[in-house]
């Protein structure tokens, strides 16, 4: 690992303001769970880090909004998330997903804005937030500006954030009377990068589907809505046949790459059991 | 003075624990000293190349870079720069030409790590591409030839006729002959061929390789000392002073706690190239692998067995034929023994008149292969227990049943036509069965969640023959001294050893301390490899003890003293009028043995047989292929444990890494470049993919010829781990896996296969 230097601003905007540096490689570290282990194999090299944990105390925070939703600062950890009663109580199925993502000692010190930025389409939150319909405020030079998590994601490590913006705040809108489920499916060993993720939100007025929304990552180049199959549950109770409908929906509407978590093929049959067991899984939540 | 203190079978806690889990244990990993420039490796970005250029200006010229050295360089100081325990076949630093891509090409010293490590990636080198060949079995007859010319060491009468070769890639090959196959074959009632597959995986250490050389005095006349992560420092020190041309006194090999080995770090690792850049600097050099250069230093054998047998029709097996080919990598390191000891056992524990084995060692452009935990024995097991199983399946005959009935027995001869002694064959098979339940029907779980159950039982041959020597030191206030180059890598060695001083002398553990290899101060061993130190350095230290002890009951009868009831110090001060003086036993050992003759037939293979077998459950999800194994018995035979809750997890710890080359690691190439060089990327297993019921037992057996009735631990628990696993999974869906790792879309695949209705890829 080359030397580089280490900025410690204390406000978020002097840190936006020491990202603009030209051509030298500068980026912002919140965790560094991810960066560190591209910096370690040499992938990256960076002139500049600015160091993100010193800035205001404030963009930590997890709180309940008067609607309901949750706001959780960017720089609250993964850890903190677990824990976090008002999480549990708004979103139960990010807690739920945090269980099983990475392990304690990454979860403690990565954080939720870093987690979304870093444009790993094997993250787990990203789908699940795309599935709630979740939002991030970003702070850049030009000002601040509302995304949804959905549109984030550009390509593989890409995404639509300027090098000098930085995610401030993740809003999760209010989940009152929609069950969701993400479904971490791992091939290789238990506690290993996904070989694919599926995230589903399901709004329900008695028993009748009244909009859906089913989110497959790790098997794409970005977290992706696979509408088609969304559209199969519209007006539906959810019975068998339209799981199974859903299933074919979600395979037939999405391109899987291979990898050494296994064939595409194989993942495409992945992706068509596990989108009915996600399903199935969110109506057995109690509300 | 002889107080009964049994201590040898008593569960006494490990030596170490205390200064492990406090950090306070010193590894070379961590050593720092005074003028010392870290050395890191620029490597081969191509399989196999003959060197065109190699550009360090760059490099040599960074601010903080002491120097960088190529192969030509080397040869400044070793005339002749190629190592290796078989095989003189590996150079410090390529010369001429690279073999594998990650081959060390170049070495870069500096005074700091991330400036060598900056500086490594300045070098540059070009080659011209030469065809290469990744695959064992096409290295049998493949234009892509990996060594022009072999250089067998010389230490091994089998490989001598190999020298000088030519145009070949096999570097071994074993073959035995029992009886008559082709006429068994002919007349018996059912013939079955099947071919099986291994991965090739490697050993992971948590220590990563790590050597720290120390030149003292001058070329000529001067010395080296090397404080390394090694399980063999006696060897070290005789192959570094082979390449010197040094006599042995003037190297000088150190070793402290190793943080795991497993057959990675035998014979001379780091060891070299750390060596060399010393004599050229002359200023003390580390050099330290990262984890992830782990994949480019040693590997386990990738292989293809193909298996033929007859059997009668009620499953009594008349002959049995093994083919297999072991993928080597480019250098042979240890592979040709372990293509010959395992060739010994490859047609299994059982009793079969007439047997054809051949087992060949090939050279191909991948990361050198040795041993790893069981010595090649896993990879047969898998072959033989499967394709035991299959047969049983194709008979309708129970896959205990078939294996009571081929068993080898005591007393009955092996393959190599020795006889079986101490092999607690039978009574680890019932065990396992009795553990297992397997006379009651197994819950077979729901229509989507499938159970089932599988059983394996493999069995080994020691490594033989080979010499181990051991001081056993009686201080004058009764405290002892135990000087043993059996190296502690986690096994619990020095409890063991501290356990049988204490036995004979009658001294607890406590006040024997057991002085770690150095080899200016602790006698020769051959290595702490293959299970052999319980055994073969148990025997030296129980003769080194008794010797001390027949010396002081001596002395305590010359001067008029009861020899059992005086106190240590009492017979010391009365000698010596004061607390002083002190007692020196030596031991010895090394096993009868026979070298099998053109036919790999011998009456003495082997000092002792390991045995391990073990049960599986195993539950299935149809829909997606996925597998859960829910529990594990292990049984093995290691005679008598002299600690029996560090065999305990002894056994445990084998299994679950064999439970990881069994489900979850695989080292993927490209072209021959480890595509997945990182932890993140290769994955052993984690706490969660341990099976939630895992059961170990040694059974309650006697090594007669063992020291107080021992024999090895450290391997027995991985071998039949990865068949009975395939063998439960079987049983609960009927598909059946050929090849490792066993993975959730193989027994998927395999269940649309049987449905009829193929998994069909883009």
């Amino acid at each position: 690992m080359a030397p580089f230097e280490l900025a410690e601003p204390h406000t978020l905007s002097e840190a936006i303001a020491l990202l603009n540096a030209g051509d030298v490689p500068v980026r912002a570290i919140a965790g560094g769970t991810a960066l560190m282990l591209m910096m370690k194999a040499g992938v990256f090299q960076p002139a500049r880090l600015v160091s993100l944990r010193r800035v205001e105390a404030c963009h930590a925070e997890i709180t309940v909004m008067p609607d309901g939703g949750l706001s959780i600062g960017a720089m609250a950890t993964l850890s903190s998330l677990a824990r976090s009663a008002a999480v549990k109580q708004a979103a139960p199925v990010i807690t739920q997903t945090l269980k099983t993502l990475s392990n304690v000692r990454v979860r403690n010190v990565a954080t939720i804005g870093g987690h979304l930025a870093h444009g790993d389409p094997h993250m787990d939150l990203p789908p699940v937030l795309t599935a709630l319909g979740a939002q991030v405020r970003t702070l850049s030079p030009v000002g601040e500006r509302t995304r949804a998590v959905a549109d984030l994601y550009t390509g593989y490590y890409e995404t639509v954030l300027a090098d000098n913006e930085l995610i401030s705040e993740v809003i999760v809108p209010p989940q009152s009377g929609s069950l969701a489920a993400y479904l971490k499916i791992t091939t290789r060993a238990a506690d290993d990068w996904p070989t694919l993720g599926i995230a589903v939100s399901l709004q329900m007025e008695a028993d009748i589907v009244k909009a859906a929304r089913i989110v497959v990552s790790a098997a794409t180049n970005t977290p992706l809505r696979l509408e088609v199959a969304e559209q199969t549950l519209l007006g539906t109770t959810l019975d068998a046949v339209t799981l199974l409908r859903c299933g074919d929906a979600a395979v037939s509407s999405v391109e899987l790459a291979a990898d050494a978590h296994g064939s595409a093929a194989y993942k495409r049959e992945l992706l068509r059991v596990y989108t009915q067991r996600a399903l199935r899984q969110a109506l057995a939540v109690q509300l | 003075m002889k107080l009964p203190i049994a201590a040898v079978g008593r569960s006494i806690p490990r030596l170490e624990a205390h200064a492990k889990v406090t950090g306070h244990a010193a590894y070379v990993h961590n050593l720092s000293v005074p003028g010392m420039l870290i050395a890191k490796v620029f490597r081969s970005t191509v399989a196999h190349g003959r060197i065109r250029s190699i550009d360090v200006t760059a490099a040599r010229a960074m601010l903080g870079v002491f120097a960088v050295y190529t192969g030509e360089d080397i040869r400044k100081v070793i005339a002749e720069p190629y190592y290796g325990p078989a095989f003189h076949d590996q150079p410090i630093l390529a010369l001429d030409k690279v073999r594998y891509a990650g081959e060390p090409v170049a070495v870069v010293l500096a005074v700091d790590t991330h400036v060598a490590e900056a500086a490594a990636q300045l070098i540059s080198a070009e080659y011209d591409e030469l065809p290469a060949v990744f695959n064992e079995v096409e290295a049998m007859t493949s234009t892509a030839v990996v060594h022009e010319v072999l250089k067998p060491a010389g230490t091994f009468a089998d490989l001598k006729h190999l020298k000088n070769k030519s145009g070949t890639n096999i570097a071994l090959d074993f073959h035995l002959r029992r009886g008559d196959v082709d006429k068994a074959f002919a007349t018996a009632d059912h013939v079955f061929e099947h071919n099986f597959r291994t991965q090739q995986v490697l050993h992971l250490p948590l220590e990563p390789f790590a050597t720290v050389a120390i030149p003292e005095g001058d070329r000529k006349s001067g010395t080296l000392t090397l404080h390394s992560s090694t399980q063999s420092p006696s060897f070290v020190r005789i192959e570094i002073a082979r390449l010197l041309g040094w006599p042995e006194n003037k190297v000088r090999v150190k070793v402290p706690y190793l943080g795991g080995g497993f057959g990675a770090k035998v014979y001379i690792k780091s060891e070299a190239l750390a060596a060399a850049c010393a004599m050229l600097a002359r200023r003390p050099v580390k050099f330290a692998t990262t984890m992830e250069e782990q994949f480019y230093m040693i590997t386990k054998h990738a292989t293809t067995l193909r298996i033929k047998s007859g059997v009668t029709r009620d499953g009594k097996i008349t002959a049995r034929e093994c083919e297999v080919w072991w993928n080597g990598g480019a250098y042979a390191d240890i592979g040709p023994r372990v293509t010959q000891k395992s060739g010994f056992t490859a047609a299994g524990p059982y009793e079969i008149d007439n047997v054809k084995i051949d087992s060949y060692a090939l050279y191909t452009n991948l990361p050198a292969a040795g041993a790893l935990r069981g010595f090649g024995i896993p990879q047969l097991v898998w072959a033989y227990e499967s394709h035991t199983e299959m047969i049983a399946r194709e008979l309708k005959i129970d896959p205990l049943a078939i294996r009571r009935t081929n068993l080898l027995r005591e007393g009955r001869p092996q393959a190599t036509g020795t006889l079986m002694r101490d092999a607690a064959l039978g009574q680890v098979l019932e065990r396992l069965a009795t553990r297992m339940q397997w006379d009651k029907p197994l819950d077979r779980g729901t229509e989507t969640l499938r159970r089932g159950r599988g059983i394996a039982i493999g069995f080994k041959a020691s490594i033989s023959p080979t010499t181990s020597m051991a001081i056993v030191n009686i201080n004058a206030d009764g405290s002892c001294h135990l000087y043993s180059s059996t190296v502690d890598m986690g096994q619990g060695s020095d409890t063991a050893m501290a356990q049988m001083v204490s036995e004979v002398i009658g001294v607890p553990v406590q006040k024997i301390t057991v002085v770690h290899p150095d080899t200016d101060v602790t006698p020769y061993d051959m290595a702490t490899l293959g299970s052999r130190s319980t055994y073969h350095m148990g025997h030296a230290v129980k003769n080194a003890a008794e010797d001390a002890r027949d010396k002081l009951f001596a002395m305590a009868r010359e001067l008029g003293l009861s020899a059992e009831t005086t106190p240590i110090p009492d017979v010391f001060k009365k000698k010596y009028g004061m607390q002083a003086g002190n007692i020196v036993g030596v031991g010895s050992f090394i096993p009868p043995y026979t070298s099998p003759d053109a036919n790999g037939q011998t009456t003495d293979a082997t000092p002792f047989w390991m045995i391990g077998a073990t049960g599986a459950e195993v539950e299935v999800d149809i829909e997606t292929g996925e597998f859960k194994v829910t529990r594990l018995v292990n049984l093995v035979d290691v005679g008598k444990a002299i600690n029996p809750a560090i065999v305990e997890t002894q056994i445990s710890g084998a299994t679950i890494m064999q439970l990881g080359f069994t489900l979850t690691e695989q080292m993927n190439f490209d072209a021959g470049h480890v595509t997945n060089a990182s932890l993140a990327d290769y994955k052993i297993p984690g706490i969660r993919d341990i099976p939630p019921l895992m059961e170990n037992e040694a059974v309650d057996a006697n090594q007669k010829s063992g020291p107080f009735g021992a024999k090895g631990v450290g391997e027995s628990g991985t071998f039949g781990v990865s068949p009975a696993i395939a063998n439960a999974i079987d049983d609960a869906v009927g598909v059946r896996l050929t090849s490792l790792p066993l993975t959730a879309e193989a027994v998927y695949r395999g269940l649309r296969n049987k449905a009829g209705n193929p998994l069909r890829n883009d």
